[in-house]
């Protein structure tokens, strides 16, 4: 028999491609929690503010290890790892080379020690040495990048001073992706006497890579106009500036400017220059000059559109960013919460900029990409469109789409609004199998998702399902904060007549909820028990039938100041006439007296026709007659 | 914290005295009787929390539906965790006079290794999602004699997965080389000469041989070892060298009737019985006598019964034969 080809051949794309095609099998478990907390219920977060915390103190411990291997690594030399980790082993913080050379400045400028080595090169100009052009322009590099300070260590973070002059605390630094790092390049500003610029002007020779570095520092750093003129300078020397100073520029140029008009032609100035000069545009490129437009007034609606049009003409890909920016456009003024115009949203164009995104699969390349899908939600929730934030949930499952999502925070907003949506527009059996799905592995509801959640139970009429959500509410850390939901719950349960079954239940969950009232255990947020909190409680332990409870919430009255309702009374007199107990009759309307209700009165005929009463009994009634009628005057 | 406050106090008491040149025993490690005798303030619980304890709350399972997803809840192998294992499983060695423990802490389960992220469910997809690395079998090789013709040497190695700080395992440098001696080119000397030098790792069942090669440090090398061992020994056992001709009959690998002693004893068993029948013939010619009782076929068969005797060992049915033979040429 002719064997031809009688082997198989293996061939593997990359060295993880098994791993990746085994871990497409995994889909999210919705009961669990994220995955990096301990799988344990007493250890898993239970809700937003210690799902912060617990991941927090998880990386501030990866810090602290590092730091301790770091400052002490003559103790972590011995490698047991097999094939050697480098990322597990000490690193060097500490420059190696102590005399004043150029290898020593190349150092200093690898371990991003922005002062010692603005110090190193001035010793070296001192000592006469020339220092080489490229190394130089790593220098200004170094220096525009971090603003002419050194950057932040994790843990020593000093208080910084601005321009104003006020001492401001910079956070420790979170390594969550998709986070937009904001503290540091806020609170530093350009200052005049910069090296950048000093060692700038000692150049004996500059090119375009160190007027580069120098307009990206200033517009990074806040100092526009000085940008702009560096810009001036580079062209009267007949250099051409390459796309990253072009972004910044463009970057600036709405802060130059006065009227919208003024800052449009700028930013077009700009581009064509940039044609004109052969530098070819980037997404970034374009991502910049919409996020500019926004800036611009009423112009943004009618250009944005043009600009995507010729991004799409030159072939490149716009990326979330663009059409969050776009979005802005169209839709800033309707969901600002000032305009009276919200009604007027004419526009489709989120339907239009769906049909063409849906299905697609987006990489992080700007750092704006993270926003778009909360944005675009927001505007599903305004717009009341269910169909439109499904179809921007279904892009979210898409891929790695779900990395676009940002940091915790903004996926809880996310999630938020569209669970509310959710609650509002469908009915309850969807609401509940979103509910299971999201919390609590994708998101930790806030008071107001619960009191959606139970509106909507109250509309379907699915009431019979409040104790559940109770429990989760008490678990969500959400019962104590404001005594909003307890009221809100203790009136759902308290209004209906229900069958015998749920009325148990019922009652089971208003002894619970009573339970959050109280004195809990010292410095536990209480909360004070309010009168009508206290009468839906009664209402409901009387409607199961469980009358001694419901008495000893009668005395609770008195405890704390609060005065029962009439209606209460009545159903309480109701209870003690099916049970004949005339004693629990006078009682009452002892009760009632000593909270000086207008009803006493009428409480007090009631309960001599309707009960036997013995002697003393009457006697006692009548005194209470004449107390109450003695008040009236 | 009682005893540290108390420590505190005797110690700076115990100054004091030293100043006065007065001994004082050091009390701090008579241990807890004397802090209980002196608590005052009542500290016994320790202070007040400043929080009230955590609680746990729920089990996972709770939630679990059903028709849920196994696969997302044991991606990965993992220790057994009670909360996340909807089944009420127990281990363990009873309680008195009671059941074995719940799976509540039960560090039993958590010691065993378990397969949960290994059910059919999840081998079903993880085999889907591989088979996009798989080439497809050849259809020529359809049975196991088209494999073993195609490709006579397999080779095995092993390879250890262990989630330690090494991931070496020096165990996986092992190569075994299996190779049947009947798809070898060797005739009947070379078979022999083989069947000696390996020794042992010849098995006559399944007529293979076994070459395990770990002497070097590298699987490739062990590899590239084996094969080369496997063509020594080839080589080798064609060859004849001059000192084979001095084998001896304990050397043979079986029996051979000629020239045997039981040859020998046949033959002059059936000579003397001749011989006394014919009495008169003294001139005999021995050697033809020989050859002709060599060629008459009790003799063979007799021949036949003792080599199979010799070579396959006793059973019933070669006694039986032998027992044949010998009637038939002792004319029984």
């Amino acid at each position: 028999m002719e064997m031809t080809s009688c082997c198989s051949v293996f061939y593997f794309r990359n060295e993880l491609a098994v791993l990746q095609a085994l871990s497409s099998t995994v889909q999210r478990d919705p009961t669990a929690s994220h995955y990096r907390f301990q799988d344990d219920p007493y250890l898993t977060p239970r809700t937003a503010s210690e799902f912060k915390l617990f991941s927090l103190s998880q990386e501030s411990g990866r810090n602290a290890a590092k730091y301790i291997i770091n400052t002490y690594p003559n103790f972590f030399l011995k490698d047991y790892a097999e094939p050697h980790i480098p990322c597990l082993m000490p690193e060097s913080l500490q420059p190696k080379v102590t005399e004043v050379c150029e290898a020593g400045l190349r150092e200093l400028i690898h371990l991003r020690k922005v002062r010692s080595a603005v110090d190193m090169y001035d010793r070296l100009l001192q000592a006469g040495t020339v220092v080489s052009l490229e190394l130089t322009n790593n220098l200004l590099d170094l220096i525009c990048f971090y603003g002419d300070q050194d950057p932040v260590q994790g843990d020593q973070a000093e208080p910084e001073k601005t321009a104003e002059g006020e001492v401001v605390q910079d956070p420790a630094p979170r390594r969550k992706e998709g986070r937009f790092r904001k503290s540091d390049s806020l609170h530093r500003t350009w200052r005049k006497d910069n090296n950048a610029e000093r060692i700038f002007h000692l150049m004996p020779e500059r090119n375009e890579r160190s007027y580069g570095a120098l307009i990206r520092g200033m517009v990074k750093y806040g100092a526009h106009s000085k940008a702009f003129d560096l810009y001036t300078d580079m062209q009267n020397n007949r250099m051409a500036a390459d796309v990253h100073a072009f972004n910044a520029l463009i970057a600036a140029a709405p802060e130059v400017r006065q009227k919208y008009s003024e800052k449009w032609d700028l930013i077009a100035e700009m581009l064509k220059q940039m044609n004109k000069l052969g530098v070819r545009p980037t997404l970034l490129t374009f991502n910049t000059v919409l996020k500019s437009l926004l800036r611009c007034g009423p112009l943004s609606r009618a250009l944005v559109l043009q600009v995507l049009g010729e991004m799409k003409a030159l072939g490149i890909e716009p990326s979330l960013a663009t059409y969050y920016h776009i979005l802005v456009a169209f839709y800033r003024q309707a969901l600002s919460p000032s305009t009276l115009s919200r009604t007027m949203l004419t526009t489709d164009l989120l339907h239009s900029m769906m049909d063409e995104i849906s299905g697609k699969v987006f990489d992080a390349l700007d750092p704006d990409d993270v926003y778009f899908f909360n944005y675009a939600m927001n505007i599903c929730c305004s717009l009341k469109d269910l169909g439109l934030a499904y179809r921007v949930h279904s892009l979210l499952n898409v891929g790695d789409n779900w990395k676009l999502l940002g940091n915790p925070s903004r996926e809880g907003f996310y999630y938020g609004s569209l669970f509310n949506l959710v609650c509002m527009m469908e009915n309850i059996g969807v609401v509940l199998q979103w509910y299971r799905d999201l919390v609590p592995s994708l998101f930790y509801p806030n008071s107001h998702t619960m009191r959606d959640l139970l509106q909507a139970l109250d509309a379907d009429n699915r009431l019979d399902l409040i104790p559940e959500i109770w429990k989760d509410v008490k678990q969500l850390g959400l019962a104590t904060v404001s005594g909003d939901l307890a009221e809100e719950v203790l009136a759902l349960m308290a209004r209906d007549e229900h069958s015998p079954e749920i009325q148990e239940s019922f009652a089971n969950c208003a002894l619970a909820v009573k339970a959050v009232y109280g004195h809990g255990e010292q410095s536990q947020a209480t909360l004070d028990f309010t009168a009508s909190a206290l009468c839906n409680m009664a209402t409901i332990l009387l409607a199961a039938g469980r009358t001694d409870q419901a008495w000893e919430i009668l005395q609770l009255f008195k405890a704390n100041n609060r005065v029962p309702s009439e209606k209460l009374l009545d159903e309480f007199l109701n209870s003690a006439k099916s049970g004949s107990n005339s004693e629990q009759a006078v009682t009452l309307v002892q009760m009632s007296s000593s909270f000086s209700l207008p009803a006493t009165a009428r409480l007090a005929q009631r309960v001599e026709q309707e009960f036997d009463l013995s002697e003393e009994q009457k006697k006692a009634l009548q005194d209470v007659e004449a107390t109450s009628d003695s008040d009236k005057d | 914290m009682a005893a540290a406050a108390m420590c505190s106090v005797v110690m700076s008491l115990s100054r004091i005295n030293q100043r006065l040149g007065v001994l004082t025993l050091n009390p701090v490690h008579k241990g807890a009787a004397y802090s209980k005798g002196v608590s005052v303030r009542g500290r016994r619980g320790g202070p007040p929390s400043s929080r009230p304890r955590r609680e746990a709350g729920p089990p996972r399972w709770e939630k679990m539906t059903p028709d849920q997803d196994w696969t997302a809840v044991y991606p990965t192998a993992a220790a057994f965790k009670p909360s996340a294992v909807p089944l009420p499983i127990r281990m363990g060695y009873p309680v008195e006079r009671g059941v074995p423990p719940a799976k509540e802490g039960n560090l039993e389960l958590i010691k065993i290794p378990n397969f949960l992220h290994l059910t059919p469910a999840a081998i079903k997809k993880h085999c889907e999602a591989l088979r996009l690395f798989c080439t497809e079998w050849p259809s020529a090789l359809d049975s196991d004699a088209h494999c073993e013709e195609h490709f006579p040497i397999q080779l095995e190695s092993r390879d250890y997965v262990f989630a330690g700080p090494s991931l070496r395992n020096p165990q996986a440098r092992v190569v075994t080389l299996r190779v049947k001696l009947s798809s070898l080119n060797l005739d009947d000397h070379a078979r022999k000469k083989m069947i000696k030098l390996v020794g042992e790792r010849y098995c006559k069942k399944s007529d293979t041989l076994t070459l395990t090669a770990d002497r070097c440090p590298l699987r490739k090398q062990n590899k590239d070892y084996a094969f080369y061992l496997l063509t020594v020994l080839y080589h080798e056992s064609w060859k004849t060298e001059a000192w084979e001709q001095e084998k001896t009959v304990e050397d043979m690998e079986e029996y051979s009737w000629e020239d045997s002693p039981s040859q020998r004893n046949v033959l002059d068993t059936l000579l003397r019985m001749r011989t006394l029948g014919d009495s008169a013939d003294a001139a005999v010619d021995t050697d033809s006598v020989r050859k002709e009782l060599l060629a008459s076929s009790e003799v063979q068969e007799y021949a036949a019964s003792v080599s199979r005797l010799k070579n396959e060992g006793e059973s019933e049915s070669s006694v039986l034969q032998y027992r044949e033979a010998v009637k038939k040429v002792l004319r029984l």
